[in-house]
């Protein structure tokens, strides 16, 4: 029978009909929806829930979305870490090796050296050293407002609206009220994607000189490149923008000691002139990523990140380990990655080429000692300028491979090869020099041994170059009370 | 299609009908369309996260050495014949729909009996010549058990997952979850 005919026949079937249809169509629209709902689920599931500005400065608002990584970022607070040479908690290196006292004479760090403690506190730090002087009573910083560069989270959101030369431009205290956040997430990464980006026009522009892409290298090598925003050797341009300190890496001809000063002599770049020996010196920074690009992790492809900020795992979550600090107190999960020994046996290897390359350093550093005072001598006794040039030009140089071996922080382990290296031309170099003096100054009538005064502690060869740091330590007491906390309620309000 | 006509009521009757039948189908095509069914028949691994919760699964097989090499399905159906290949895919797959629709997934989702002998079985299909080299063979009492009875994936825990994998394990990985269904088109007119 045809089903036309059934209907006809008995009309409620039709009825029976439709409701099956209607039920059908409601499970069949309940069943989209879900499918609708379970799409859109996946959208909320793996989007962050608060957004912010792509500079923002306060890390606690990039916490809130990575709460795993801004956990571990705040351990840089800790200071409690200390090994053979370094660690995390603040030392005077002046006290530990009075030399630098001598070395550094007529240059500001001479007055206050401290190995610097985590990523957290670096503008407490840098406001509390007596290098940045003590700007009261509208008396300007010897430092300008470059040295903020390298500080803070607050530096990339000003340079975009500023420009960089902007940024730079000006005494080192106009930018305290604005610069408030310690290094940060939004110095290595981009908001929107967390792709690790640079944010410090300095290392761009060294790329670009260099004839080099920075677009073009790899993730691994960004892993690096973002330390090497800041952990490198540079120096302060005067001649690019007027009036403007601004900060370039002489990265021009090569990354070595070497290439760099060839650098500095083409310019006739010169940090200071010695108080002692009156030579032309250089001050290298910290040329941590120059020299660890020699060494030995570097041509296996180990960045940076690798090693500093190893992953980690939490709660069945692998992530980066954002507590940037010394792998040697993290050997387990540093080194054991690929080295498999014993962590005391690891840790005593790093010693080991510390302890050596100290040796030779403290060799090259009681030269060097020797060679200012010599050179005063020689002046005092008469010397003239060119019997002198020479000389002058090898304490430099000297001084120049000694610096760049001992500022980067982890040099000795980085590559002990190269940072010895530096260390052993400094010490010919600087041997070189003292027999050229002992010429100049027998030929000055002089023949007796030049005699090196008591410097055996920080004070009393602070004492001898003329500083009065009872005086400069007072007066950065009175800016810390006075001013500083004006500049942390500015950012308050 | 005369059938068809043929099975409509004539008078008054065939233009409701006509409508009505073409929403019962538009629905059925619209949830064919927005769960993206056809894409099921192919071998994309996006496919495998058109449902979420993959994600860990598929952001760790993504940062593994198997992405060079092999997409979900090369590992997780069978590759004996056609037949098979596809019947187990439509009774997996089927399960999973079913699960991922009410709601009743796992935190941590673990393998079944009959996917992990899938599994094993692929590792071997790949990686024949590890089980095959002379060099390697051993004979002792225990070749039967150690060479049958084991997984692959016994000892090779990692391999291509890694060990945790929660729903929650990868909270910030990169997926390509399924975009919003809506044509790019349209929304340029909606937001005019």
């Amino acid at each position: 029978m045809n089903i036309n005919e059934l209907l006809k026949k008995k009309s409620w079937l039709g009825w029976v009909l439709f409701l099956i249809t209607v039920v059908a169509v409601f499970f069949l629209g309940l069943l989209a929806s879900s499918i609708i709902e379970r799409r859109s689920e996946a959208v909320f599931a793996y989007a962050p829930q608060i957004t912010f500005p792509p500079n923002e400065p306060d890390n606690s608002k990039w916490g809130e979305i990575f709460p795993r990584e801004y956990n571990s970022y705040l351990k840089t607070s800790d200071t409690s870490f200390r090994s053979r040479y370094n660690g995390s908690a603040s030392i005077d290196m002046l006290e530990t090796n009075p030399e630098m006292v001598i070395l550094w004479a007529g240059y500001s760090f001479s007055k206050d050296y401290r190995q610097g403690r985590g990523h957290y506190y670096s503008v407490t730090d840098i406001r509390q050293t007596l290098r940045t002087g003590t700007p009261v009573n509208d008396v300007p910083s010897p430092a300008p407002n470059t040295c903020w560069t390298c500080k803070s989270s607050n530096v990339p959101g000003i340079i975009e609206e500023e420009g960089a030369a902007g940024f730079y431009r000006g005494t080192w205290e106009k930018r305290g009220k604005q610069i408030i956040n310690p290094i940060g997430c939004a110095d290595c990464h981009d908001s929107k994607t967390m792709n690790l980006r640079i944010s410090r026009q300095a290392l761009l522009e060294a790329y670009k000189a260099a004839g080099k892409d920075i677009g073009k290298v790899s993730f691994q090598e960004m892993r690096s490149l973002v330390c090497a925003q800041c952990h490198v050797e540079y120096y302060f341009n005067k001649n690019i923008v007027e009036g403007v300190d601004y900060l370039v890496f002489p990265w021009k001809n090569g990354l070595t000691a070497e290439d760099i000063e060839r650098y500095y002599d083409e310019l006739r770049f010169t940090d200071w002139t010695h108080a002692l020996s009156r030579a032309p010196m250089l001050k290298a920074q910290h040329p941590d990523y120059e020299v660890y690009m020699t060494g030995t992790h570097a041509s296996r492809g180990v960045s940076c990140a690798d090693c500093h900020m190893p992953f980690i795992s939490e709660g069945g979550q692998k992530f980066t380990d954002h507590h940037i600090q010394s792998p040697l107190n993290n050997v387990a999960n540093s080194c054991q990655v690929c080295h498999r020994e014993e962590t005391e046996r690891l840790v005593n290897d790093v010693y080991l080429r510390q302890d050596k390359i100290m040796e030779s350093r403290k060799i090259l550093e009681g030269l060097l000692v020797k060679c200012h005072f010599e050179a005063k001598a020689a002046w005092d006794k008469g010397a003239k300028e060119d019997q002198m040039k020479e000389i002058l030009n090898d304490i430099r140089r000297a001084q120049w491979r000694w610096d760049f071996a001992t500022a980067g922080h982890g040099n000795s382990f980085h590559s002990p090869l190269e940072t010895l290296r530096l260390i052993t031309s400094g010490i010919s170099i600087a041997s070189e020099a003292r027999l050229k003096l002992s010429k100049v100054l027998v030929s000055l009538g002089y023949t007796g041994e030049v005699k090196v005064p008591d410097i055996s502690e920080k004070a009393k060869a602070q004492r001898l170059i003329g500083l009065d740091i009872e005086k400069l330590t007072e007066e950065k007491s009175e800016f810390l009370k006075k001013v500083v906390p004006v500049w942390n309620k500015s950012e308050a309000n | 299609m005369s059938s068809f006509i043929k099975f409509l009521p004539s008078g008054p009757w065939r233009l409701p009908v006509i409508v009505l039948s073409g929403i019962f189908s538009g629905i059925v095509i619209f949830s064919v369309y927005v769960s993206e069914a056809f894409s099921y028949l192919g071998d994309k691994p996006q496919t495998c996260v058109n449902c979420h919760i993959m994600a860990p699964q598929y952001a760790t097989w993504f940062h593994s050495s198997h992405r060079e090499k092999t997409n979900c399905n090369d590992c997780h159906v069978p590759h004996n014949n056609v037949f098979s290949k596809y019947f187990f895919k439509a009774k997996d797959g089927l399960r999973h729909a079913t699960v991922f629709t009410l709601r009743k997934e796992p935190q941590v989702i673990f393998i079944k009996e009959a996917g992990s002998r899938v599994v094993q079985n692929n590792c071997i299909r790949c990686h024949s010549e590890l089980i095959k080299d002379s060099r390697l063979s051993v004979y002792s009492a225990e070749l039967w058990r150690i060479r049958t009875e084991r997984n692959c994936r016994d000892c090779h825990r990692e391999t291509p997952h890694g060990r945790v994998n929660s729903l929650s394990s990868v909270p910030d990985a990169r997926v390509p979850l399924p975009p919003s269904p809506v044509p790019e088109w349209l929304k340029a007119m909606i937001n005019n």
